[in-house]
């Protein structure tokens, strides 16, 4: 599987300065007390790693990573391991220059509110994930995209009729009591989601032909 | 090697079941297949990379004397490269974990004379060594004459033959004779014939028996195009 991931890696390398890049914008406008974009980094992760099933697809290496040891498996799992791992070392670079903005600019740091944020953004990232990779299995990242759009839109959609009919104040009332656990509900459903994301994606590229 | 699903029928390769012994299997075969398949955004050095983490056997100092050998630039990225150094460094790729067999399909098409020289060279010097075989699909018939040992022609997913390449282009023959003397050769002697404006085509499994039972004298060393045209257009 490391072979998978070192090529998926040397893929997007090229990728690795635009990160860095709103790394230093992040700080400077954090510096600047202006706009808080660290939820856009994490997230930047997923999209940078979805541009790796483009390259696949259009280089044919889906039916060449098939004729490799184990790689019908290996290829879904790097993808996931890869993506997780990125997600993972920007959010603690993120936290991190939290942490040292919080410092300069108010000579103490806010532990909880930068943390709750940073799981909020690693879960968020990981939804997208768990949502999006079976989708680009089944249907090729250009459907999938089309997919994705549907699905933010049919969720808006959903919300907003949800709202509209039903009086969330008194169900948020009742998992008050779950704000305590919240990380850790958090990382449960994190493990769960993308555990079963990823049983559906081996699923569906085990069944793929070239 | 799994790319497509088998319906039904069983494969073994090595002795081995393809799909119980996946992983052992894919570790002794290397593969080329008809399209490009390497990211063209990657360099060599990244499939080096690469392939260490997925070939238990990999060989970085064969892999580069390879790349050496064939002219190609470590450090470029595959887009920039030419057909011909494409198929070298995917060819390069499949033989540098030490594999026992080498699956290829149609490796040489699309390649200039010389870059095919070069590529039957290498896959020569593959198989001089004892226990490697290469399986290889063409249509390249010149090609298969050169380097095939055995040459099974399948059409419309059927065995039509299946001979060693010296019985073929050894024994088989093609008979070119008038309808009078068509006439008189027994059913029996020939596999398929051809009937063109001036004169018959008759393809015949043994040459040499069929000069001494006929007294017909233009019989033509067949080659793999012949055999092929007229196995699949000719008339029994």
């Amino acid at each position: 599987m490391i072979g998978f991931i070192k090529k998926d890696l040397a893929m997007i390398k090229s990728n690795f300065k635009l990160l860095a890049i709103l790394i230093v914008i992040y700080t400077v406008m954090g510096l600047m007390d202006k706009m808080d974009i660290s939820f856009i980094l994490p997230f930047m992760c997923v999209m940078i790693m979805i541009s790796t099933f483009s390259y696949d697809n259009y280089n044919k290496w889906d039916a060449y990573s098939i004729s490799l040891p184990n790689g019908r498996k290996n290829s879904v799992k790097s993808k996931y391991v890869a993506t997780i791992l990125m997600t993972f070392i920007v959010a603690i670079i993120t936290t991190l220059l939290s942490f040292l903005i919080s410092y300069i600019n108010t000579k103490s740091i806010n532990y909880e509110q930068i943390l709750v944020t940073m799981f909020g953004t690693v879960f968020g990232t990981l939804l997208v994930l768990s949502v999006m990779y079976p989708i680009i299995y089944k249907l090729g990242v250009e459907k999938a995209r089309i997919g994705i759009v549907l699905l933010v839109f049919g969720t808006v959609i959903a919300g907003t009729l949800l709202l509209k009919y039903v009086d969330l104040s008194n169900v948020l009332k009742s998992l008050t009591f779950l704000e305590d656990y919240l990380i850790i509900i958090l990382i449960i459903l994190a493990v769960i989601m993308v555990y079963i994301s990823y049983k559906i994606s081996v699923k569906i590229f085990s069944k793929k032909e070239f | 090697m799994d790319i497509i699903k088998s319906y039904s029928g069983e494969i073994k390769i090595f002795g081995l079941d393809n799909k119980k012994a996946d992983e052992e299997i894919k570790e002794n075969v290397g593969v080329v297949l008809d399209d490009m398949f390497f990211p063209e955004i990657l360099t060599p050095n990244d499939i080096n990379i690469t392939m260490q983490g997925i070939y238990k056997n990999w060989d970085s100092k064969m892999f580069n004397d390879y790349l050496k050998e064939f002219s190609i630039l470590p450090n470029k990225q595959i887009k920039t490269f030419s057909k011909g150094m494409r198929k070298k460094l995917e060819i390069a790729t499949a033989l540098s974990h030490h594999p026992k067999l080498l699956i290829m399909d149609e490796p040489t098409s699309g390649l200039d004379p010389v870059a095919r020289a070069e590529i039957i060279q290498i896959f020569q010097t593959f198989i001089e060594k004892d226990d490697c075989s290469i399986l290889l699909s063409s249509h390249i018939t010149a090609d298969l004459e050169h380097i095939a040992d055995y040459i099974t022609f399948i059409n419309n997913g059927e065995i039509v033959l299946s001979k060693t390449t010296n019985e073929l282009l050894d024994k088989y023959g093609i008979v070119k004779c008038t309808e009078k003397e068509f006439k008189k050769i027994n059913k029996k002697d020939y596999i398929k014939y051809k009937k063109s404006k001036y004169e018959y085509e008759v393809l015949v499994p043994n040459k040499k028996e069929f000069k001494a039972k006929y007294n017909i004298s233009v019989i033509d060393k067949i080659t793999l195009d012949d055999l092929m045209v007229l196995m699949i257009k000719g008339e029994e």
